[in-house]
């Protein structure tokens, strides 16, 4: 999952970003809203946490501009201006949730959870669930017919991923852009060497490879 | 104060009065005397021919018959004379039996009564000396006709005078209030901007009432703009605030201080502690408060943009309804308001099943909002304590939440009235009663006691 995050205060953005960045999102961060308006449209975020009180260009101009070129990706709006009046107006401007500084971090990655899974068409439950998997994504561990397997990082990420896109087709370079954050290095062998890793712990019917296409999650055994 | 109108008719009566008397009776006196001398000169003519009557006869002097007027001769004709000699004294015939009191000294004399006909006289008397004698000679006239007149004369003016102050004071009255007809216009104004039917006064007005017109404007948009301006410090103070204290809640849930979770706790309640004081005051000195007359809520153009925000943030489980008259509008500040059923409606949502409804209603007296919910309610033996204990019971159930204690401000603040109640539906139900007149909150029921948690 890669989120952005627009954000003026650099000591928050750091506590966040090192928050969101153990909860295993690929974060980037931008502290201008001008900065934002432009790369919120030209990366392929699955989230975008904004600030209202940016430097450069107001938070909600920000979301209007998103908005009105059609960008459809789930934004969390983070502000100390919490009064039910300011509250009204993010929504109106197309904002689908909003959270009131200062909050607890756990508090912020449970919105961010529910947020991705309500774009996603996902019930919001305890457990991510998808192909007989229920992944626990405050423990990072995937749970099977009541086993319990445990995850490295990388892993965690590269199946939450799936289970929030299941039966869909997705290509390397897809999953590259939604896994790493804009600074870190791609190596498409990287995601083949963790793939391989969630078939020996899941079985290998789970993640079907689809030549020249890509991977496939979830589809049912052929 | 009394009425204008009042104060002009009373100063324009009595001075009206007071002229028109003192006017009135000099003319009549001045009259009077000017007739009096005239009829003075008749009378030293007729004393005149009195003297040039007495002639010298046989038996001394006598009084020739055949000079003096007829009048003299007919009883109480109105003209009367008496003649004093040294020793004795004659009378005119037309005197009949009465006697005719001689004067004092020489000269004219009004108002002597005279006779069973109450006749008025005027009497002159003469001083002469003739055939070596002196001789007081005493003519009168009677003057009852003239006063008779005179009184006619004064009745007429009297009513006249009376005619011409009603007629006076009906056109005062009809001038005073079209002339006060513009301050009337700006009550009625007032009135409105009390309503909330307007925001600012007309400003057409005649030149007196200009400076107080645009004053009151000016002291409108000088409110408006200074609660813009304080709401707008706040915001800043409040990010200012708030950012920091972010920085501070992650840090102390972060994974360095997971090794000390004492003090990470610490951290974390104090931390807390500030956030819900920061939030509470900031939300009370945000309180528009009854500062601007011209605020108004209007239910249908606010209400389902609250009701969507709810549903966005609590999720789709809820349904999230309200009730109220169409075009419903309340008289208080959209922010306020929209804090007010904001937090209910927050704390319904978080304890609701399924349900929440909001209703607004207007009594002759009041507005009755009610937030229902189903879901647990507090049991009646518990719904005291919330209040005695300020907004603790809204803290205890969640942490990042203010709910109840904004709530309760507002209400204070608006004069109104605060109830929870067993809901229909299961749960909670909160009622607020809000004084309908601004400014007479005063009867709007027991007021909430002041508290701060």
């Amino acid at each position: 999952m890669r989120l952005l995050l627009v954000e003026d205060n650099v000591p928050l953005a750091d506590e966040l970003m090192a928050g969101l960045q153990r909860q295993g999102y690929a974060v980037d961060w931008l502290a201008d809203g001008r900065d934002a308006v432009y790369q919120g449209r030209s990366e392929p975020y699955d989230l975008i946490i904004l600030d209202l009180g940016l430097p450069g260009l107001p938070g909600l101009e920000v979301l209007a501009q998103w908005r009105a070129a059609a960008l459809a990706v789930p934004v969390l709006i983070l502000t100390a201006r919490d009064s039910w009046a300011e509250r009204i107006e993010g929504l109106k401007a197309g904002a689908d949730d909003y959270l009131a500084k200062p909050f607890h971090p756990e508090e912020l990655h449970l919105r961010i959870q529910a947020l991705l899974r309500r774009s996603h068409g996902q019930a919001n439950q305890p457990t991510l669930q998808a192909a007989g998997l229920h992944l626990d994504e405050g423990r990072q561990c995937v749970l099977r017919d009541g086993d319990e397997i445990q995850l490295t990082a990388a892993e965690f990420r590269l199946l939450r991923y799936f289970m929030l896109h299941p039966e869909q087709i997705l290509s390397k370079s897809h999953l590259a852009e939604h896994l790493y954050d804009g600074e870190t290095e791609r190596d498409s062998n990287v995601l083949e060497v963790h793939v391989n890793h969630l078939r020996r712990k899941l079985g290998r019917s789970v993640i079907e490879t689809r030549r020249g296409q890509g991977y496939r999650f979830g589809a049912s055994p052929a | 104060m009394r009425s204008i109108q009042r104060r002009l008719s009373l100063g324009l009566i009595s001075v009206m009065v007071i002229v028109g008397v003192v006017l009135a009776q000099t003319s009549l006196w001045l009259f009077e005397a000017g007739l009096q001398r005239y009829l003075e000169a008749g009378l030293r003519n007729d004393a005149e021919n009195l003297l040039v009557a007495l002639v010298r006869g046989p038996n001394g002097v006598q009084l020739d018959e055949q000079r003096l007027s007829p009048a003299y001769q007919r009883p109480f004709s109105g003209h009367y004379f008496r003649i004093d000699f040294a020793d004795v004294h004659w009378r005119s015939r037309s005197l009949w039996d009465q006697e005719l009191p001689r004067l004092p000294e020489a000269g004219l004399k009004g108002n002597l009564q005279l006779g069973p006909e109450g006749q008025q006289l005027l009497v002159l008397r003469a001083d002469y000396k003739r055939f070596g004698q002196s001789i007081s000679i005493s003519v009168a006239q009677d003057y009852t006709p003239v006063r008779e007149s005179f009184r006619l004369m004064r009745q007429i003016g009297l009513v006249l005078g009376l005619a011409a102050l009603l007629l006076v004071l009906v056109l005062q009255r009809l001038t005073v209030r079209r002339a006060l007809r513009p301050l009337e216009t700006a009550r009625n104004q007032i009135a409105q901007l009390q309503q909330g039917q307007r925001s600012q006064l007309d400003t057409q007005v005649p030149l007196e009432l200009e400076p107080l017109v645009a004053q009151i404007n000016h002291l409108l948009a000088h409110t408006e703009d200074s609660l813009k301006r304080s709401r707008n410090a706040l915001g800043n103070l409040g990010h200012a605030l708030k950012t920091p204290l972010a920085v501070l809640l992650s840090a102390a849930s972060s994974e360095t201080l997971k090794q000390h979770p004492e003090l990470s706790k610490l951290l974390r309640d104090q931390l807390e502690q500030v956030q819900q004081r920061l939030n509470r005051e900031l939300n009370r000195a945000r309180l528009a408060g009854e500062t601007l007359p011209g605020a108004l809520f209007d239910c249908d153009k606010e209400l389902p943009g609250l009701l969507a925000t709810l549903t966005m943030i609590h999720g789709e489980h809820l349904d999230l309804s309200y009730r109220a008259a169409p075009g419903l509008q309340l008289p208080w500040d959209r922010e306020d308001l929209l804090e007010l059923l904001g937090n209910l409606l927050d704390n319904a949502c978080k304890w609701a099943d399924a349900d929440v409804r909001l209703s607004v209603t207007e009594t002759e007296h009041h507005y009755l909002l009610a937030v229902e919910d189903d879901g647990p309610g507090i049991p009646e033996s518990q719904r005291d304590q919330v209040f005695s204990r300020g907004a603790r019971l809204d803290e205890q159930i969640d942490g990042h939440g203010l709910g109840l204690g904004i709530v309760r401000d507002i209400v204070e603040v608006w004069g109104g009235v605060l109830q929870l109640q067993a809901s229909e539906l299961g749960g909670l139900k909160v009622l607020i009663e809000l004084p309908c007149g601004r400014g007479l909150a005063a009867d709007g029921g027991i007021p909430v006691k002041k508290q701060i948690g």
